[in-house]
């Protein structure tokens, strides 16, 4: 292959960023000067060459044995520096610049020589790679100074031009520029931006519509549509101040926090669950995200609000809101039962140091943690000095929120409570004390003997690391105490039961819990040594900045108390007004949430790999106003909203000329069309649909409820499906910008999902509800208004009328008999496929199968996967699956859950057997409690296994298997029982209640549900074993195949028709959801302009 | 996201729309053809067309870097960790350690489950060589035994997480912490797919529980969520909401998508920005999908032997034996990447009573394995389909509760055929427990480096940047394995 063309090739098809970078640039440049030159200078282009091409194969392939860095120097050579080359090694000069064929690294790469091959054992270069290296020594091995030593950086290597780049200058201040005659601009950010389009002859678009604007200000501030009347008030509303009051309303508006809150939780990576196998939800997660909401909508000063989240405890001590902030420290993803308990810990402080950085610094040090960044000058140690701040933490769940008098009164009321219970608790601490022990033995003994060891010294002679690794560790101990009770059996958890039972009469005196938060202190006011990761020679890293701003350690005063005021001398730091990063950073992000792009693009990246600034004086006048103002971001959206650049139109008319010489709108000669990010989706629809809910705050709910979707819960395995396919942050690592992708499967779910159907159908009766008279004409006006802000044109109108028409015609044609309620099925967590979703008093509270020879008259086994939402309140069961009318005297069977008003205990499995030899004449149903419970929200497989005569303890063996965890095993209970026979019921089988309509319901989900004529052995449970047997009379799985109600024996029988049948749809209302569906899909609905 | 291969196939991602709005538009257009044409080494013509094409999908082909020895992958994973040391890689030394604790020359080992002291456990199996090339092979897989020749047994893979989340993890994307896109989105970031009215990264799985870590193994991680991979059933709906809702006919669909395009088409007529046209694009591409999708898993077309080659008249081979006969059907109409989980939710996670648990497991997956080689070399896609057989790490040669094994990522056996691998090769070697690898040491930035060279891609020239990051689907490291085709 020819040398050139292949470079070219490589170029293109290569790492590219940076070409693609420059390209990007030059492109502008070029456009923008209207010059044809090239802009390949020589010596620019060698350097490019030598950094995009050639010093990453040398880094790749020669530095591991050839480097001062690796500190290996095999052969006497090192690749590092052009002198290391052209000297060479023992057999001689490496590189002869210009001549290849003399050069031996050339020889041994070509592997024409047996005894000279580089990359030795075979692991040859590629052709391409080879050419290269040619090519550059045939260019003259031009190694520019500024490139440095490869991979490698002192701090003398930070040269005066790293010194120079932009985003490392304090912040100019830059005046506003004058124009002549300008009347477009509305205040003092306009001119900036003006002055730019001026220079390439562009002119700035003409003001949006006041339609456009106001739906465009509606989305960027609260993250909703306008209503219908908000727009006409905002018509009616031609005072000069028009815009201004919305944008103050707006502000002043608590949904605005809702909607800002998700760029920040996707900045810090804001989840509630764990985000490893078992995912555990953290059930106190979401006070973090209510703080952000909050510090949005009092619109906290952003100093304050970085400080608090990085040093809440150190400036504020009990402070609540500084406290929950805390919670920010607190996000990293966490795995149960991680034995390597050192490279967990490991992991969090690198999580940390690298979110803290892409955040507030805007800058990825990720490269340097493991050597210097090879393109900015970020050294390997600053990676570790920053990280150093955070080496002391200690992650609390023990501190609760609440003032000092909050907690003494709390103490005060639980030391009489206290008092009362103590003989009773007393006696549950002898049962319980034992197997504590023995729980706590095996959790231990499952880490290797040094951490073993940790875990086991008294805390008093542990260092500060051994203590945070022993508390880490020590995790995984409490966590088999939170499940002692649930793991026993036999007569101790008999008595444990009753005695908890006792316990309980106590409540109504014990104070109520104070709120707990997911927070931090140091471990201590001597921090751990933080040394660089195989090179502890180098000694402790004292915390610091980046070397280029400060080469100094950071000065931390004494430490105060329990912590070392690290964190907080780094707030500090961040949040001086002459750093020339933070508000920077910061302006940057909320121009980008404005306008889709920030005057940086890469706005967590301002480093050489980040873009440069598009009006770099603008960013400067911006972040001083920022920090002069009091760090106030809504003032900062003032600015920008009132600003004639924001209130642009998407068109321009002279777009044809603007997109050659801007094609990106870089230059802001127009407002882009945005299409609105997944939880925009969802709220706008929810909102126009008429069903979004408006509380505010509190703990996350299933994405299923129409609450906005900053309160659903981010359970990183398991996402809302529109968040996944419509790009939502995954929260695994810091996000600053959301990809925008196009996808078919977008499409098919808002066409075809059973969602997208609801949401339709519920705007649609919206619409009938809200209109004053049946004129199609005047209901399709009203989805315009709702929808899309504005009036419809008589075109429009008739067009939507004749689809109407259109649409009533093809349904008409197939139009049946009125069908039954369309089956709501839901994934279970841990499952596959699709679960039946039961909720009380829905369309789908119970699924009936009528009765039939083959189920059970005698010994049985009933299993299902199943997924409870709640437990009743008073005495009502939860039933899974019963064969029961649930009279008292009539034969039959019931597996449920029991309530809160259970003489037993609730979320407990029971089993109810009503049969001929009643057990006594006054409670002629036997409850068998089988005391394994069931948390709410978690995916359980669960059996019964039924031998009817049997008396002794093997004739009901109950089994539950928490689907979350796979370490958990099955949990077994076998319990006697005094019903042996008549249990024969003529009773239809029921799943989710019984054959009583309103009583004994379930609430969440039920699976596959498995009915066998025998009592089954453990080994031939569902939960191992799926499919049918000869035993089985009934097998329903809620799929597809065969069909959501068959049985896929074909023994049992099907599902009869849902209990409550669906209202008959006319062909007009079908085509009235039709029509709102498409509307829902419209590109208009789901873009801004 | 637009297509942006334009100006690189695997450049940064911008919103290049603008871009192409540029160059579809530019009214003297003849600066940024010429330079497109410079930066592309294309000719300008073909850029347009590409243009033209990308319009309507983002995950048009893309030419590899270099000749690809395959086309595509189906990647059989083994969810839980199949033991090497009964399957692919005997150890006589162990059983005849069996019983004492691992020698202390074998230095610090951590464990999931803390049983580095347990005793040694022999294994049960008893073991012959096969084929032409005598690889070895133990008695729990009579079938891929038959496939001998066509194999190459990596038995010194080395994988750095040490329980199932983390090591599937990586097994996917590289790395044991979440966050990262999957091996499958790489590909389809780097190469594309050729049928587009099937999703180009295909995943199915045997049982009706959750695959370690859920749907985020054949996530797109930061790269746009068009590469991620999409689950697809053999049932009457293989793609999640594929079929119109119930009650909805043809026709009323049908009317549904013709409105929403003509509002859509007045909306983007004042607008140009090819992000709206990709947007009333993708609506037909969902409905072609439609029609495409269930033809491409309706197995009733297959003939009996076929049926048979693959265990669907067994109960116990029928589940993956369908799932494999699945997955050389998507590879036949073009899909680029398949992944096929066997033992979904750690199945294959054997802490006690190994023999039980890896016979049941093995008999249900040693069949379908075989009869898809044989069925992809008869139909002659074998040279163009990479195989590849393992799970996220192996097993421990110390025994755990007397009958099972721990997990054990130092040291584990994969296998490869097809796609450009030359059979009958052994790769490497484990200790002579088998509990670390010695000899040829391949971690899994090394293995995912040599998929990645076998369909022509360079691990270190597939980049994606993000947050100023060059990030790369081997994390900078990994070289491609190139022995394993025979060079």
């Amino acid at each position: 292959m020819p040398i050139l063309p292949l470079h070219v090739r490589r170029m293109a098809a290569s790492s590219g960023l940076r070409l693609r970078r420059s390209a990007s640039a030059r492109l502008l440049a070029v456009s923008l000067a209207g010059l044809a030159t090239s802009a390949w200078a020589d010596e620019t282009g060698d350097k490019e060459f030598f950094v995009q091409k050639i010093q990453p194969i040398l880094n790749d392939h020669c530095t591991k044995c050839h480097s001062h860095e690796a500190n290996k120097m095999k052969g006497g050579l090192v690749v590092d520096s052009i002198s290391g080359l052209t000297t060479g090694g023992d057999s001689g000069p490496a590189v002869v610049p210009g001549d290849p064929e003399k050069s031996l690294l050339i020889e041994a790469i070509r592997y024409h020589n047996d005894d000279l091959q580089m990359p030795p054992k075979g692991k040859k270069l590629a052709d391409a790679d080879i050419a290269l290296l040619t090519e550059w020594v045939k260019r003259g091995a031009v190694w520019p100074e500024t490139a440095g030593k490869t991979a490698t950086r002192g701090a003398s290597k930070i040269t005066d031009e790293d010194r120079k780049w932009w985003s490392f200058q304090p912040l100019a201040r830059p005046t506003v520029p004058r124009i002549e005659g300008d009347t477009w601009s509305r205040n003092d950010l306009d001119p900036f931006i003006l002055t730019r389009l001026q220079k390439e002859e562009l002119q700035p678009a003409p003001p949006a519509s006041r339609a456009a604007l106001l739906r465009r200000l509606y989305f960027n501030l609260i993250g909703l549509p306008p209503s219908p009347e908000a727009v006409q008030a905002f018509d009616a509303d031609t005072s000069e101040t028009a815009v201004e009051k919305v944008v103050d309303q707006l502000l002043a508006d608590p949904r605005y926090g809702e909607h800002w809150a998700v760029y920040w939780l996707d900045l810090v990576r804001y989840a509630e669950s764990d985000g490893y196998r078992i995912d555990d939800y953290r059930p106190q997660a979401w006070r973090y995200r209510d703080y952000v909401i909050r510090a949005f909508n009092e619109d906290k000063p952003y100093n304050r609000f970085v400080a608090e989240q990085l040093a809440g405890d150190e400036i504020a001590g009990n402070d609540p809101d500084a406290r929950t902030a805390t919670g920010y420290l607190r996000h990293w993803i966490y795995e149960y039962n991680n034995r390597d308990v050192i490279t967990q810990w490991t992991n969090i402080l690198n999580d940390i140091t690298d979110t803290t950085s892409d955040v507030f610094l805007g800058l990825g040090l990720q490269c340097a943690r493991c050597h210097d960044h090879k393109f900015d000058p970020i050294l390997q140690k600053d990676y570790y000095r920053l990280q150093a701040f955070f080496a002391p933490l200690l992650p609390r769940d023990d501190l609760k929120l609440a003032t000092p008098e909050q907690e003494a009164t709390y103490r005060e009321q639980l030391a009489s409570w206290e008092a009362k219970t103590a003989e009773l608790r007393a006696q549950i601490e002898v049962i319980e004390a034992p197997h504590r022990e023995k729980a706590a033995e095996g959790a231990i003994t499952k880490f290797p003997p040094e951490t073993q060891e940790l875990i086991r010294k008294p805390v008093a002679e542990r260092t500060p690391y051994e203590h945070q690794l022993a508390e880490l560790a020590y995790r995984q101990v409490t966590y088999e105490y939170d499940r002692l009770v649930n793991r026993m059996k036999g007569p101790d958890k008999d008595k444990l039961v009753a005695l908890y039972k006792q316990l309980g009469t106590f409540d109504k005196e014990k104070p109520a819990p104070l709120p707990e938060v997911l927070a931090v202190s140091d471990v201590g006011p001597k921090a751990p040594p933080v040394t660089i990761p195989r090179k502890a020679a180098l000694g402790e890293i004292e915390p610091g900045f980046l070397t280029l701003l400060d080469e100094k350690p950071a000065e931390i005063p004494d430490p105060e108390g329990n912590s070392t005021g690290r964190r907080k001398a780094l707030a500090e730091w961040l949040t001086q007004p002459e750093n020339p990063l933070t508000s920077r950073v910061m302006v940057n992000r909320m121009w980008q949430y404005h306008f889709g792009r920030g005057l940086v693009s890469t706005s967590s990246d301002f480093g050489k790999l980040g873009e440069t600034p598009s009006h770099p004086e603008l960013l400067d006048w911006l972040a001083r106003r920022f920090v002069e103002e009091g760090w106030s971001l809504k003032k900062l959206h003032r600015q920008i909203l009132l600003s004639a650049t924001y209130q642009q139109a998407a068109q321009n008319p002279m777009a044809e000329i603007a997109r050659v010489k801007d094609p990106e709108n870089r230059l802001l000669w127009r407002a882009n069309t945005r299409r609105l990010e997944a939880e925009q989706i969802r709220d706008a629809i929810l909102a126009t649909t008429g069903e979004l809910e408006t509380a505010s705050g509190g703990a996350g709910v299933d994405f299923t409820q129409p609450r906005r979707t900053v309160y659903t819960k981010v359970i990183r395995n398991t996402r809302d499906p529109l968040l996944e396919v419509f790009d939502g942050a995954d929260r695994f690592a810091s996000a600053s910008q959301r990809n925008t992708t196009t996808t078919p499967t977008q499409s098919l779910l808002m066409i075809n999902s059973p969602w997208s159907q609801q949401r339709a159908t519920a705007f649609a009766q919206l619409l009938k509800k809200d209109a004053s008279s049946s004129d199609p004409q005047a209901m399709v006006t009203d989805a315009f208004w709702k929808a899309y802000a504005r009036e419809p044109s008589q075109a429009e109108r008739d067009g939507a009328q004749a689809f109407l028409e259109r649409q009533a015609s093809l349904v008409s044609l197939k139009q049946e008999e009125p069908k039954a309620a369309p089956f709501v099925g839901e994934k279970m967590p841990f499952r596959d496929g699709r679960a039946a979703l039961l909720t009380p008093k829905s369309t789908q509270e119970r699924l009936s199968i009528p009765a039939n020879t083959l189920f059970p008259t005698e010994d049985f086994t009933v299993e299902a996967f199943v997924m409870l939402k709640s437990v009743s309140e008073g005495a009502d069961v939860r039933t899974i699956v019963s064969q029961w009318s649930g009279k008292k005297g009539h034969p039959g069977w019931s597996l449920g859950v029991t309530g809160k008003g259970s003489r037993y205990k609730p979320q407990t499995l029971v089993l109810q057997l009503s049969g001929d030899q009643a057990w006594t004449p006054q409670d002629p149903v036997e409850p068998l409690f089988s005391g394994l419970h069931l948390e709410l929200g978690k995916p359980y497989y669960v059996g019964v296994t039924v031998d009817l005569d049997e008396t002794s303890e093997k004739g009901v063996t109950f089994y539950a298997k928490d689907l979350s965890n796979d370490d958990e095993p099955i949990q077994t209970v076998q319990l006697k029982h005094s019903v042996t026979s008549g249990i024969r019921s003529e009773a239809p089988l029921v799943i989710g209640g019984r054959d009583e309509a309103g009583k004994h319901l379930f609430d969440g989900l039920i699976d596959d549900v498995r009915i066998s004529r025998v009592p089954l052995p453990q080994s031939q449970l569902l939960v191992d074993r799926e499919g049918t047997s000869e035993h089985t009379v009934g097998y329903w799985r809620f799929e597809a195949e065969p069909g959501v109600y068959r049985d896929s024996t074909s023994r049992g029988g099907d599902i009869a028709a849902a209990m409550i049948q669906a209202p008959k749809m006319d062909p007009t209302t079908s085509a009235w959801v039709d029509f709102c569906q498409v509307i829902l899909n419209s590109n208009e609905f789901l873009y801004v302009d | 996201m637009p297509d942006d291969s334009i100006f690189n196939p695997c450049g940064r991602q911008e919103k290049v729309f603008n871009r192409r709005d540029f160059l579809a538009r530019a009214g003297g257009g003849f600066g940024a053809l010429a330079l497109a044409h410079l930066l592309q080494g294309t000719a300008a013509g073909n850029t347009l067309l590409e243009e033209k094409r990308s319009l309507n999908s983002p995950l048009l082909p893309r030419k590899p870097h270099f000749a690809p020895k395959a086309k595509s992958v189906i990647f059989l994973f083994m969810e839980g960790g199949p033991s090497q040391m009964d399957l692919l890689d005997p150890k006589p030394k162990l059983n005849e350690l069996a019983g004492q604790p691992l020698p202390d020359s074998f230095g610090k080992v951590i464990t999931a489950m803390g049983e580095a002291r347990s005793p040694l456990l022999a294994s049960k199996r008893s073991w012959k060589q096969h084929g032409e090339s005598g690889l070895w092979m133990s008695d729990w897989l009579p079938h891929t035994a038959s496939c001998a020749d066509d194999l190459a047994v990596i038995r010194s893979c080395v994988a750095d997480g040490i329980n199932h989340s983390a090591g599937v993890c990586q097994m996917n994307t590289g790395s044991i912490l979440a966050g990262r896109p999957s091996l499958g989105s790489w590909v389809s970031y780097g190469l594309g797919t050729e049928n587009q009215n099937l999703p180009g990264f295909v995943v199915i799985q045997d049982n009706a529980s959750t695959v370690v870590n859920g749907p985020r193994n054949w996530g797109s991680g930061f790269m746009p969520a068009v590469y991620q991979g999409t689950r697809i059933q053999g049932s009457s709906e293989p793609i999640p909401h594929l079929n119109t809702p119930d009650g909805i006919t043809q026709e009323q669909h049908r009317g549904k998508l013709d409105f929403l395009n003509q509002l859509n088409r007045e909306h983007a007529a004042t607008r140009m920005q090819s992000e709206l046209e990709a947007r009333i694009a993708s609506y037909e591409l969902a409905f072609r999908m439609q029609a495409e999708a269930p033809e491409a898993v309706d197995l009733t077309k297959e003939t009996d032997a076929t049926r048979s080659l693959y265990g669907l008249d067994e109960k116990e081979t029928a589940p993956f034996g369908t799932m494999c006969l699945l997955g050389r059907r998507l590879v036949e109409r073009g899909v680029r990447f398949v992944q096929l989980y066997h033992g979904s939710g750690s199945k294959w996670d054997a802490h006690d009573n190994i023999e039980q648990n890896h016979s049941k497991l093995c008999k249900q997956m040693d069949q379908p394995v075989a009869g898809l080689l044989k069925d992809l070399k008869s139909r002659g896609l074998l040279d163009s389909t990479l195989v590849i057989w393992g799970g996220e790490f192996g097993r421990t040669p110390m025994s755990e509760k007397g009958n099972g094994r721990d997990h054990n990522p130092t040291g584990f056996t994969m296998w490869m055929a097809g796609g450009g691998v030359k059979g009958g090769q052994t790769i490497g070697s484990t200790d002579e427990l088998g509990l670390h690898a010695v000899e040829d040491r391949l971690h899994v930035h090394d293995l995912h480096a040599t998929i990645l060279w076998l369909m022509g891609l360079d691990n270190m020239d597939l980049v994606y940047n993000y947050k100023g990051r060059p990030e790369r689907p081997t994390l900078n490291e990994g070289d491609a394995y190139r022995k394993i085709a025979g060079l």
